[in-house]
Protein backbone atom coordinates (compact mmCIF):
# COMPACT_ATOMS: atom_id res chain seq x y z
CA UNK A 1 0.00 0.00 0.00
CA UNK A 2 1.45 3.41 -1.05
CA UNK A 3 0.41 6.13 1.14
CA UNK A 4 3.52 8.75 -0.50
CA UNK A 5 2.36 10.96 -2.78
CA UNK A 6 5.38 13.10 -3.22
CA UNK A 7 4.32 16.91 -4.05
CA UNK A 8 5.96 19.65 -4.18
CA UNK A 9 5.61 20.23 -0.81
CA UNK A 10 8.99 20.69 1.50
CA UNK A 11 11.05 18.62 -0.32
CA UNK A 12 12.94 18.44 2.33
CA UNK A 13 14.14 14.71 1.64
CA UNK A 14 17.07 16.08 -0.35
CA UNK A 15 20.34 16.37 1.01
CA UNK A 16 21.83 18.16 -1.26
CA UNK A 17 18.66 20.80 -1.21
CA UNK A 18 20.16 21.74 2.43
CA UNK A 19 23.53 21.72 0.54
CA UNK A 20 22.63 24.23 -2.29
CA UNK A 21 21.05 26.44 0.41
CA UNK A 22 24.52 26.80 2.35
CA UNK A 23 26.40 26.88 -0.45
CA UNK A 24 23.77 29.16 -2.18
CA UNK A 25 24.63 31.60 0.87
CA UNK A 26 28.30 31.52 0.13
CA UNK A 27 28.24 31.77 -3.25
CA UNK A 28 25.93 35.09 -3.06
CA UNK A 29 28.58 36.20 -0.02
CA UNK A 30 31.45 35.51 -2.58
CA UNK A 31 29.39 37.34 -5.60
CA UNK A 32 28.49 40.23 -3.06
CA UNK A 33 32.16 41.15 -2.93
CA UNK A 34 33.64 40.47 -5.63
CA UNK A 35 30.54 42.24 -7.82
CA UNK A 36 30.33 38.83 -10.16
CA UNK A 37 26.82 37.51 -10.70
CA UNK A 38 25.91 34.16 -10.18
CA UNK A 39 26.74 31.59 -12.18
CA UNK A 40 23.85 29.85 -14.08
CA UNK A 41 25.76 27.49 -16.01
CA UNK A 42 27.21 26.27 -12.90
CA UNK A 43 23.58 25.99 -11.10
CA UNK A 44 22.20 24.00 -14.53
CA UNK A 45 25.31 21.68 -13.82
CA UNK A 46 24.70 20.83 -10.62
CA UNK A 47 21.26 20.22 -11.59
CA UNK A 48 21.65 18.17 -14.40
CA UNK A 49 24.33 16.06 -12.11
CA UNK A 50 22.00 15.58 -9.51
CA UNK A 51 18.62 14.66 -11.94
CA UNK A 52 21.21 12.54 -13.42
CA UNK A 53 22.33 10.47 -10.36
CA UNK A 54 18.76 10.30 -9.36
CA UNK A 55 17.58 8.76 -12.92
CA UNK A 56 20.23 6.08 -12.60
CA UNK A 57 19.20 5.03 -8.88
CA UNK A 58 15.65 5.23 -10.23
CA UNK A 59 16.69 2.82 -13.48
CA UNK A 60 18.50 0.41 -10.91
CA UNK A 61 15.54 0.45 -8.79
CA UNK A 62 13.38 -0.74 -11.75
CA UNK A 63 15.97 -3.31 -13.01
CA UNK A 64 16.10 -4.72 -9.39
CA UNK A 65 12.28 -5.13 -9.34
CA UNK A 66 11.68 -6.36 -13.10
CA UNK A 67 14.66 -8.97 -11.78
CA UNK A 68 12.54 -9.82 -8.05
CA UNK A 69 15.39 -8.26 -6.49
CA UNK A 70 13.82 -5.56 -4.62
CA UNK A 71 10.08 -5.22 -3.40
CA UNK A 72 7.32 -2.85 -4.22
CA UNK A 73 7.91 -1.03 -1.16
CA UNK A 74 11.24 -0.77 -2.12
CA UNK A 75 11.07 0.40 -5.40
CA UNK A 76 8.40 2.66 -4.46
CA UNK A 77 9.73 4.64 -1.91
CA UNK A 78 13.31 4.57 -3.95
CA UNK A 79 11.13 6.27 -6.79
CA UNK A 80 9.92 8.71 -4.19
CA UNK A 81 13.16 9.93 -2.92
CA UNK A 82 14.69 10.42 -6.37
CA UNK A 83 11.16 12.62 -8.02
CA UNK A 84 12.28 14.96 -4.86
CA UNK A 85 15.58 15.62 -6.14
CA UNK A 86 14.45 15.85 -9.53
CA UNK A 87 11.77 18.62 -8.46
CA UNK A 88 14.14 20.37 -6.08
CA UNK A 89 16.83 20.50 -9.54
CA UNK A 90 13.91 21.68 -11.54
CA UNK A 91 12.99 24.11 -8.54
CA UNK A 92 16.95 25.25 -8.87
CA UNK A 93 16.72 26.28 -12.95
CA UNK A 94 13.27 27.65 -12.56
CA UNK A 95 14.48 30.03 -10.37
CA UNK A 96 17.70 31.03 -11.99
CA UNK A 97 17.89 34.68 -13.08
CA UNK A 98 19.65 34.10 -16.65
CA UNK A 99 21.20 37.24 -17.95
CA UNK A 100 22.40 36.65 -21.12
CA UNK A 101 20.29 35.28 -24.27
CA UNK A 102 22.78 32.10 -23.83
CA UNK A 103 21.96 31.62 -20.75
CA UNK A 104 18.27 31.64 -21.48
CA UNK A 105 18.71 28.84 -23.53
CA UNK A 106 20.53 26.63 -21.17
CA UNK A 107 17.61 27.65 -18.51
CA UNK A 108 14.89 26.29 -21.07
CA UNK A 109 16.72 23.15 -22.53
CA UNK A 110 17.21 22.31 -19.12
CA UNK A 111 13.61 22.64 -17.57
CA UNK A 112 12.67 20.97 -21.06
CA UNK A 113 14.99 17.67 -19.78
CA UNK A 114 13.72 18.05 -16.18
CA UNK A 115 10.02 17.74 -17.36
CA UNK A 116 10.70 14.87 -19.44
CA UNK A 117 12.31 13.11 -16.41
CA UNK A 118 9.75 14.19 -14.73
CA UNK A 119 7.29 12.43 -16.80
CA UNK A 120 9.31 9.27 -16.86
CA UNK A 121 9.22 8.68 -13.10
CA UNK A 122 5.43 9.28 -13.67
CA UNK A 123 5.03 6.62 -16.12
CA UNK A 124 7.35 4.59 -13.53
CA UNK A 125 5.67 5.36 -10.78
CA UNK A 126 1.96 3.88 -12.66
CA UNK A 127 4.21 1.14 -13.33
CA UNK A 128 4.41 0.19 -9.71
CA UNK A 129 1.47 1.10 -8.57
CA UNK A 130 -0.91 -0.74 -11.07
CA UNK A 131 0.44 -4.13 -10.14
CA UNK A 132 -1.35 -5.35 -12.83
CA UNK A 133 0.34 -6.94 -15.80
CA UNK A 134 -1.26 -4.01 -17.78
CA UNK A 135 -0.40 -0.58 -19.47
CA UNK A 136 2.49 0.95 -18.40
CA UNK A 137 4.40 -2.01 -17.45
CA UNK A 138 7.43 -1.60 -15.55
CA UNK A 139 9.82 -1.99 -18.78
CA UNK A 140 7.77 1.28 -20.20
CA UNK A 141 8.83 2.95 -17.14
CA UNK A 142 12.29 2.09 -17.26
CA UNK A 143 12.11 3.12 -21.20
CA UNK A 144 10.83 6.82 -20.35
CA UNK A 145 13.64 6.61 -17.84
CA UNK A 146 16.17 5.64 -20.25
CA UNK A 147 15.02 8.52 -22.49
CA UNK A 148 15.26 11.48 -19.86
CA UNK A 149 18.85 10.01 -19.04
CA UNK A 150 20.24 10.16 -23.00
CA UNK A 151 18.65 13.47 -22.73
CA UNK A 152 20.41 14.71 -19.88
CA UNK A 153 23.53 13.23 -20.93
CA UNK A 154 23.55 15.40 -23.91
CA UNK A 155 22.39 18.43 -22.16
CA UNK A 156 25.28 17.87 -19.62
CA UNK A 157 27.86 17.49 -22.60
CA UNK A 158 26.59 21.17 -23.44
CA UNK A 159 26.58 22.98 -20.30
CA UNK A 160 29.84 23.08 -19.43
CA UNK A 161 30.29 24.25 -15.71
CA UNK A 162 33.16 27.04 -15.36
CA UNK B 1 32.57 -21.55 29.88
CA UNK B 2 29.85 -18.75 31.20
CA UNK B 3 32.32 -16.43 30.92
CA UNK B 4 33.24 -17.19 27.09
CA UNK B 5 29.45 -17.06 26.51
CA UNK B 6 29.81 -13.48 28.02
CA UNK B 7 32.93 -12.62 26.13
CA UNK B 8 31.44 -13.97 23.28
CA UNK B 9 28.43 -11.84 23.57
CA UNK B 10 30.04 -8.35 24.42
CA UNK B 11 31.97 -9.08 20.94
CA UNK B 12 29.20 -9.65 18.99
CA UNK B 13 27.17 -6.74 20.40
CA UNK B 14 30.30 -4.07 20.14
CA UNK B 15 29.61 -5.32 16.33
CA UNK B 16 26.14 -4.96 15.80
CA UNK B 17 25.84 -1.85 17.78
CA UNK B 18 28.97 0.09 16.09
CA UNK B 19 26.91 0.98 13.17
CA UNK B 20 24.26 3.81 13.48
CA UNK B 21 22.54 6.11 11.11
CA UNK B 22 26.07 8.37 10.79
CA UNK B 23 28.03 4.77 9.73
CA UNK B 24 25.65 4.30 7.17
CA UNK B 25 24.86 7.46 5.72
CA UNK B 26 28.62 8.62 5.35
CA UNK B 27 29.82 5.45 4.74
CA UNK B 28 27.50 5.13 1.76
CA UNK B 29 28.00 8.99 0.27
CA UNK B 30 31.61 8.19 0.74
CA UNK B 31 31.62 5.10 -1.51
CA UNK B 32 29.18 6.50 -4.16
CA UNK B 33 31.80 9.40 -4.41
CA UNK B 34 35.53 8.71 -3.67
CA UNK B 35 35.39 4.81 -3.60
CA UNK B 36 37.53 3.13 -1.04
CA UNK B 37 40.25 6.29 -0.97
CA UNK B 38 38.80 7.34 2.50
CA UNK B 39 39.46 4.01 4.41
CA UNK B 40 42.24 4.92 5.98
CA UNK B 41 40.12 7.45 8.27
CA UNK B 42 37.64 4.56 9.20
CA UNK B 43 40.44 2.94 10.58
CA UNK B 44 41.98 5.87 12.23
CA UNK B 45 38.40 6.65 13.53
CA UNK B 46 38.07 3.29 14.83
CA UNK B 47 41.61 3.02 16.44
CA UNK B 48 40.52 6.22 18.07
CA UNK B 49 37.30 4.83 19.60
CA UNK B 50 38.85 2.02 21.24
CA UNK B 51 41.03 3.87 22.39
CA UNK B 52 39.06 6.24 24.35
CA UNK B 53 36.02 3.99 25.03
CA UNK B 54 38.42 1.91 26.48
CA UNK B 55 40.00 4.33 28.83
CA UNK B 56 36.05 5.87 29.55
CA UNK B 57 35.14 2.24 30.89
CA UNK B 58 38.81 2.18 33.08
CA UNK B 59 37.65 5.01 34.80
CA UNK B 60 33.83 4.10 35.38
CA UNK B 61 35.05 0.55 36.54
CA UNK B 62 37.86 1.93 39.01
CA UNK B 63 35.91 4.80 39.87
CA UNK B 64 32.74 3.35 40.38
CA UNK B 65 31.26 6.42 38.38
CA UNK B 66 30.59 7.55 34.54
CA UNK B 67 33.20 9.60 33.06
CA UNK B 68 30.95 12.78 32.91
CA UNK B 69 30.52 12.87 37.08
CA UNK B 70 33.83 12.53 37.52
CA UNK B 71 34.87 15.46 34.70
CA UNK B 72 32.17 17.83 36.48
CA UNK B 73 34.07 16.89 40.04
CA UNK B 74 37.46 17.41 38.54
CA UNK B 75 37.51 19.89 36.13
CA UNK B 76 34.84 21.83 38.02
CA UNK B 77 31.50 23.45 36.79
CA UNK B 78 32.77 25.75 34.15
CA UNK B 79 34.81 23.19 32.01
CA UNK B 80 32.36 21.08 32.72
CA UNK B 81 29.51 23.30 31.43
CA UNK B 82 31.25 23.46 28.41
CA UNK B 83 31.50 19.63 28.03
CA UNK B 84 27.95 19.73 28.85
CA UNK B 85 26.88 21.77 26.01
CA UNK B 86 28.79 20.77 23.23
CA UNK B 87 28.10 16.94 23.79
CA UNK B 88 24.35 17.39 24.75
CA UNK B 89 23.55 19.05 21.82
CA UNK B 90 25.48 16.63 19.46
CA UNK B 91 23.40 14.27 21.39
CA UNK B 92 20.14 15.72 20.53
CA UNK B 93 20.72 16.17 17.08
CA UNK B 94 22.25 12.07 16.90
CA UNK B 95 18.66 11.57 18.68
CA UNK B 96 17.36 13.87 15.80
CA UNK B 97 19.16 11.72 13.46
CA UNK B 98 18.64 8.18 14.54
CA UNK B 99 15.10 8.07 15.08
CA UNK B 100 14.51 9.96 11.54
CA UNK B 101 16.87 6.69 10.17
CA UNK B 102 14.50 4.48 11.91
CA UNK B 103 11.29 5.78 10.09
CA UNK B 104 13.21 5.93 7.08
CA UNK B 105 13.59 2.19 7.15
CA UNK B 106 10.48 1.51 8.22
CA UNK B 107 9.38 3.27 5.07
CA UNK B 108 11.52 1.23 3.48
CA UNK B 109 10.07 -1.78 4.51
CA UNK B 110 6.49 -0.83 4.02
CA UNK B 111 6.11 2.40 1.55
CA UNK B 112 4.01 4.17 4.40
CA UNK B 113 5.87 7.88 4.26
CA UNK B 114 8.48 8.14 7.44
CA UNK B 115 6.75 10.90 8.87
CA UNK B 116 3.94 8.64 10.06
CA UNK B 117 7.12 6.52 11.33
CA UNK B 118 8.58 9.11 13.62
CA UNK B 119 5.86 9.23 16.64
CA UNK B 120 5.64 5.14 16.71
CA UNK B 121 9.77 4.86 16.61
CA UNK B 122 9.76 7.62 19.66
CA UNK B 123 7.25 6.06 21.88
CA UNK B 124 9.14 2.34 21.17
CA UNK B 125 12.67 4.24 22.23
CA UNK B 126 10.95 6.17 25.04
CA UNK B 127 8.92 2.35 26.06
CA UNK B 128 11.98 0.62 25.64
CA UNK B 129 14.22 2.99 28.03
CA UNK B 130 11.57 2.91 30.18
CA UNK B 131 10.66 -0.44 30.77
CA UNK B 132 13.12 -3.31 29.39
CA UNK B 133 16.33 -3.76 31.34
CA UNK B 134 19.66 -2.08 30.15
CA UNK B 135 21.48 -5.64 28.84
CA UNK B 136 18.47 -7.06 27.32
CA UNK B 137 18.50 -3.88 25.46
CA UNK B 138 21.59 -3.55 24.70
CA UNK B 139 22.12 -7.16 23.47
CA UNK B 140 18.95 -7.41 21.51
CA UNK B 141 19.71 -4.50 19.51
CA UNK B 142 23.09 -5.41 18.90
CA UNK B 143 22.67 -8.65 18.01
CA UNK B 144 19.93 -7.90 15.55
CA UNK B 145 22.74 -5.47 14.30
CA UNK B 146 24.62 -7.93 13.20
CA UNK B 147 22.02 -8.22 10.27
CA UNK B 148 24.30 -5.43 8.74
CA UNK B 149 26.62 -8.19 7.68
CA UNK B 150 24.99 -8.78 5.10
CA UNK B 151 26.62 -5.21 3.33
CA UNK B 152 29.65 -7.85 3.58
CA UNK B 153 27.87 -10.74 2.24
CA UNK B 154 26.52 -8.65 -0.45
CA UNK B 155 29.88 -7.41 -1.74
CA UNK B 156 31.51 -10.88 -2.05
CA UNK B 157 27.92 -11.90 -3.93
CA UNK B 158 28.25 -8.72 -6.48
CA UNK B 159 31.39 -10.40 -7.39
CA UNK B 160 33.67 -7.35 -7.91
CA UNK B 161 37.14 -6.86 -9.69
CA UNK B 162 39.20 -7.39 -6.68
CA UNK B 163 42.39 -5.67 -7.72
CA UNK B 164 40.32 -2.67 -8.62
CA UNK B 165 39.32 -2.12 -5.43
CA UNK B 166 41.97 -2.88 -3.56
CA UNK B 167 43.84 -0.16 -5.72
CA UNK B 168 40.79 2.27 -4.54
CA UNK B 169 42.79 2.02 -0.91
CA UNK B 170 45.20 4.58 -1.84
CA UNK B 171 44.26 7.88 -0.17
CA UNK B 172 43.49 9.64 -3.20
CA UNK B 173 41.36 13.01 -4.29
CA UNK B 174 38.82 10.97 -7.60
CA UNK B 175 39.36 13.26 -10.86
CA UNK B 176 36.01 14.64 -10.50
CA UNK B 177 36.21 15.74 -6.52
CA UNK B 178 38.36 18.37 -4.80
CA UNK B 179 40.79 18.01 -2.02
CA UNK B 180 38.68 20.68 -0.09
CA UNK B 181 35.30 18.07 -0.35
CA UNK B 182 37.58 15.24 0.21
CA UNK B 183 39.06 16.63 3.42
CA UNK B 184 35.64 17.51 4.55
CA UNK B 185 34.19 14.18 4.30
CA UNK B 186 37.39 12.40 5.92
CA UNK B 187 36.34 14.86 8.38
CA UNK B 188 32.80 13.42 8.52
CA UNK B 189 33.92 10.00 8.53
CA UNK B 190 36.37 10.36 11.51
CA UNK B 191 33.16 12.38 13.72
CA UNK B 192 31.24 9.07 12.51
CA UNK B 193 33.38 6.46 13.81
CA UNK B 194 34.29 8.98 16.94
CA UNK B 195 30.78 10.35 18.18
CA UNK B 196 30.85 11.50 21.73
CA UNK B 197 27.72 10.06 23.00
CA UNK B 198 29.21 6.22 21.91
CA UNK B 199 31.81 6.87 24.94
CA UNK B 200 29.75 8.61 27.63
CA UNK B 201 27.12 5.58 26.74
CA UNK B 202 29.88 3.26 26.77
CA UNK B 203 31.01 4.71 30.69
CA UNK B 204 27.27 4.98 32.23
CA UNK B 205 26.82 1.34 30.33
CA UNK B 206 29.83 0.46 32.52
CA UNK B 207 28.06 1.96 35.84
CA UNK B 208 24.59 0.25 34.95
CA UNK B 209 26.52 -3.15 34.77
CA UNK B 210 28.01 -2.44 37.99
CA UNK B 211 31.37 -3.48 36.47
CA UNK B 212 34.50 -3.06 38.73
CA UNK B 213 38.19 -3.46 38.35
CA UNK B 214 37.51 -7.37 37.76
CA UNK B 215 35.38 -6.53 34.13
CA UNK B 216 38.01 -4.65 32.81
CA UNK B 217 39.76 -7.85 30.69
CA UNK B 218 36.33 -8.44 29.16
CA UNK B 219 35.54 -4.62 28.95
CA UNK B 220 39.33 -4.44 26.96
CA UNK B 221 37.94 -7.67 24.30
CA UNK B 222 35.24 -6.14 23.75
CA UNK B 223 36.43 -2.70 22.66
CA UNK B 224 39.56 -4.13 20.67
CA UNK B 225 37.53 -6.68 18.81
CA UNK B 226 34.03 -5.82 18.84
CA UNK B 227 34.70 -2.21 17.39
CA UNK B 228 37.27 -2.69 14.93
CA UNK B 229 34.89 -5.53 13.39
CA UNK B 230 32.29 -3.30 13.71
CA UNK B 231 34.51 -1.02 11.52
CA UNK B 232 34.93 -3.56 9.38
CA UNK B 233 30.95 -3.56 8.72
CA UNK B 234 31.69 0.36 7.44
CA UNK B 235 33.87 -0.52 5.48
CA UNK B 236 31.70 -3.16 4.01
CA UNK B 237 29.01 -0.06 3.67
CA UNK B 238 31.57 1.92 1.60
CA UNK B 239 32.61 -0.87 -0.35
CA UNK B 240 29.20 -1.79 -1.81
CA UNK B 241 28.54 1.90 -2.79
CA UNK B 242 31.68 2.21 -4.68
CA UNK B 243 31.12 -1.07 -6.38
CA UNK B 244 27.44 -0.18 -7.61
CA UNK B 245 26.97 3.12 -6.81
CA UNK B 246 29.99 4.82 -7.85
CA UNK B 247 30.12 3.61 -11.40
CA UNK B 248 26.45 4.66 -12.55
CA UNK B 249 27.03 7.88 -11.58
CA UNK B 250 25.02 7.93 -7.80
CA UNK B 251 25.88 10.14 -5.26
CA UNK B 252 24.01 9.06 -2.42
CA UNK B 253 21.27 11.08 -0.95
CA UNK B 254 18.92 9.08 0.54
CA UNK B 255 18.93 5.85 2.85
CA UNK B 256 16.67 4.02 -0.01
CA UNK B 257 20.04 4.53 -2.50
CA UNK B 258 21.69 2.65 0.36
CA UNK B 259 20.19 -0.37 0.41
CA UNK B 260 19.96 -0.87 -3.65
CA UNK B 261 24.00 -2.59 -3.46
CA UNK B 262 22.56 -5.34 -1.34
CA UNK B 263 19.38 -6.26 -3.28
CA UNK B 264 21.91 -6.11 -6.01
CA UNK B 265 24.16 -8.86 -4.72
CA UNK B 266 21.92 -10.64 -2.30
CA UNK B 267 18.01 -10.16 -3.68
CA UNK B 268 15.19 -10.04 -1.46
CA UNK B 269 16.51 -12.02 1.36
CA UNK B 270 19.55 -9.62 1.98
CA UNK B 271 17.00 -6.48 1.49
CA UNK B 272 15.29 -7.96 4.33
CA UNK B 273 17.98 -8.52 6.48
CA UNK B 274 19.97 -4.82 5.93
CA UNK B 275 16.19 -4.02 6.58
CA UNK B 276 16.27 -5.59 10.23
CA UNK B 277 20.06 -4.28 10.57
CA UNK B 278 19.34 -0.73 9.94
CA UNK B 279 15.88 -0.45 11.89
CA UNK B 280 18.29 -2.76 14.65
CA UNK B 281 20.79 -0.33 14.73
CA UNK B 282 19.34 3.29 14.33
CA UNK B 283 17.06 2.08 16.67
CA UNK B 284 20.19 0.54 18.88
CA UNK B 285 21.58 4.04 18.56
CA UNK B 286 18.26 6.23 19.23
CA UNK B 287 18.40 4.26 22.73
CA UNK B 288 22.29 4.74 23.20
CA UNK B 289 21.55 9.07 22.53
CA UNK B 290 18.37 9.42 23.91
CA UNK B 291 20.01 7.52 27.23
CA UNK B 292 23.18 9.61 26.91
CA UNK B 293 21.53 13.00 26.83
CA UNK B 294 19.88 11.59 30.44
CA UNK B 295 23.21 10.60 31.47
CA UNK B 296 25.14 13.71 30.74
CA UNK B 297 22.46 16.28 32.04
CA UNK B 298 21.81 14.07 35.11
CA UNK B 299 25.75 13.71 36.02
CA UNK B 300 26.64 17.02 35.49
CA UNK B 301 23.21 18.05 37.63
CA UNK B 302 23.79 15.45 40.60
CA UNK B 303 20.21 14.29 39.61
CA UNK B 304 19.70 10.72 40.25
CA UNK B 305 20.48 8.43 37.24
CA UNK B 306 20.38 5.26 35.82
CA UNK B 307 18.05 2.65 34.73
CA UNK B 308 19.03 0.19 37.23
CA UNK B 309 16.54 2.19 39.50
CA UNK B 310 13.17 2.79 39.03
CA UNK B 311 11.25 5.89 37.00
CA UNK B 312 10.42 7.15 39.92
CA UNK B 313 13.82 7.18 41.88
CA UNK B 314 15.08 8.76 38.91
CA UNK B 315 12.45 11.23 37.76
CA UNK B 316 14.23 14.03 36.36
CA UNK B 317 16.84 11.75 34.24
CA UNK B 318 13.83 10.12 32.57
CA UNK B 319 11.96 13.44 32.11
CA UNK B 320 14.89 14.74 30.27
CA UNK B 321 14.94 12.09 27.91
CA UNK B 322 11.16 12.17 26.94
CA UNK B 323 12.23 16.17 26.37
CA UNK B 324 14.77 15.08 24.57
CA UNK B 325 12.60 12.47 21.91
CA UNK B 326 10.00 15.33 21.94
CA UNK B 327 12.67 18.10 20.82
CA UNK B 328 13.60 15.10 17.94
CA UNK B 329 10.19 14.43 17.09
CA UNK B 330 9.17 18.29 16.79
CA UNK B 331 12.32 18.76 14.89
CA UNK B 332 11.76 15.77 12.36
CA UNK B 333 7.88 17.19 11.92
CA UNK B 334 9.15 20.41 10.03
CA UNK B 335 9.74 17.98 7.46
CA UNK B 336 13.84 18.67 7.50
CA UNK B 337 15.80 15.39 5.66
CA UNK B 338 16.58 13.00 8.67
CA UNK B 339 20.13 12.42 5.86
CA UNK B 340 20.85 15.79 6.41
CA UNK B 341 20.37 16.01 9.71
CA UNK B 342 22.57 12.99 9.62
CA UNK B 343 25.75 14.33 7.75
CA UNK B 344 25.66 17.53 9.71
CA UNK B 345 25.91 15.91 13.17
CA UNK B 346 28.32 13.75 12.77
CA UNK B 347 30.38 16.98 11.25
CA UNK B 348 29.45 18.53 14.63
CA UNK B 349 30.44 15.48 16.56
CA UNK B 350 33.98 16.33 14.93
CA UNK B 351 33.86 19.63 15.71
CA UNK B 352 33.14 19.48 19.74
CA UNK B 353 35.52 16.30 19.73
CA UNK B 354 38.18 17.77 21.65
CA UNK B 355 35.34 19.40 24.51
CA UNK B 356 34.73 15.31 24.88
CA UNK B 357 38.17 13.61 24.97
CA UNK B 358 40.39 15.81 26.40
CA UNK B 359 38.74 15.75 29.62
CA UNK B 360 38.48 12.16 29.76
CA UNK B 361 42.37 12.20 29.26
CA UNK B 362 42.73 14.45 32.16
CA UNK B 363 40.71 12.03 34.33
CA UNK B 364 42.11 8.62 33.10
CA UNK B 365 45.51 10.37 34.15
CA UNK B 366 44.54 11.31 38.06
CA UNK B 367 45.33 8.70 40.37
CA UNK B 368 43.06 9.89 43.10
CA UNK B 369 40.19 8.38 40.89
CA UNK B 370 42.32 5.61 38.89
CA UNK B 371 44.30 4.39 42.10
CA UNK B 372 46.94 1.59 39.50
CA UNK B 373 44.83 1.75 36.49
CA UNK B 374 46.17 5.00 35.48
CA UNK B 375 46.66 5.35 31.75
CA UNK B 376 50.02 4.09 30.58
CA UNK B 377 53.27 5.56 28.93
CA UNK B 378 52.04 4.19 25.41
CA UNK B 379 48.38 4.95 25.83
CA UNK B 380 49.00 8.39 27.16
CA UNK B 381 51.28 9.02 24.03
CA UNK B 382 48.33 7.37 21.55
CA UNK B 383 46.12 10.02 23.27
CA UNK B 384 48.03 12.85 22.66
CA UNK B 385 48.17 12.17 19.01
CA UNK B 386 45.04 11.66 18.45
CA UNK B 387 44.43 14.77 20.97
CA UNK B 388 46.08 16.81 17.67
CA UNK B 389 44.06 15.00 15.29
CA UNK B 390 41.05 15.60 16.78
CA UNK B 391 41.94 19.22 17.28
CA UNK B 392 43.13 19.70 13.46
CA UNK B 393 39.74 17.98 12.59
CA UNK B 394 37.80 20.32 15.16
CA UNK B 395 39.09 23.29 13.72
CA UNK B 396 39.43 22.49 9.73
CA UNK B 397 35.70 21.19 10.01
CA UNK B 398 33.64 24.58 9.83
CA UNK B 399 35.99 26.78 7.29
CA UNK B 400 35.70 23.11 5.01
CA UNK B 401 31.68 23.28 5.20
CA UNK B 402 31.94 27.08 3.80
CA UNK B 403 34.31 26.32 1.58
CA UNK B 404 32.52 23.04 0.17
CA UNK B 405 28.92 23.72 0.98
CA UNK B 406 28.69 21.37 3.40
CA UNK B 407 30.54 18.68 0.37
CA UNK B 408 28.28 19.03 -2.44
Amino acid sequence: MVLTTPGPGPAGRSTRTGRKHLGGLVLAALALLTGCSGGTSQSVSTALEDSSSAVATARIALRQDMDGKLTRAAASTTLDDELKEIQTSRSTVLKLSPATQEERETQKQALDVLDQCAAGFATARAALAANDGGAPSVSDGDKALAGAQDALKQLEGKVVSP
Amino acid sequence: MKRLLGVALGILTAIGGFVDIGDLVTNAVVGSRFGLSLVWVVAVGVVGICLFANMSGRVAAASGRATFEVIRERLGARAGLANLAASFLINLMTVTAEIGGVALALQLASSVYYLLWIPVAALAVWLVVWRVRFTIMENVTGLLGLTLIIFAVALFLLKPDWGMLAGQLAPAVPEQETVWTYSYYAIALFGAAMTPYEVFFFSSGAVEEGWTVKDLLQERINVLVGFPLGGLLSVAIAACAAVVLLPAGISVTSLSQVVLPVAEGAGKIGLALVLVGIVAATFGAALETTLSSGYTLAQFFGWSWGKFRRPAEAARFHLAMIVCLLVGIAVLATGVDPVLVTEYSVVFSAIALPLTYLPILIVANDPQYMREHVNGRVVNVLGMVYLVIILVASIAAIPLMIVTGAGS
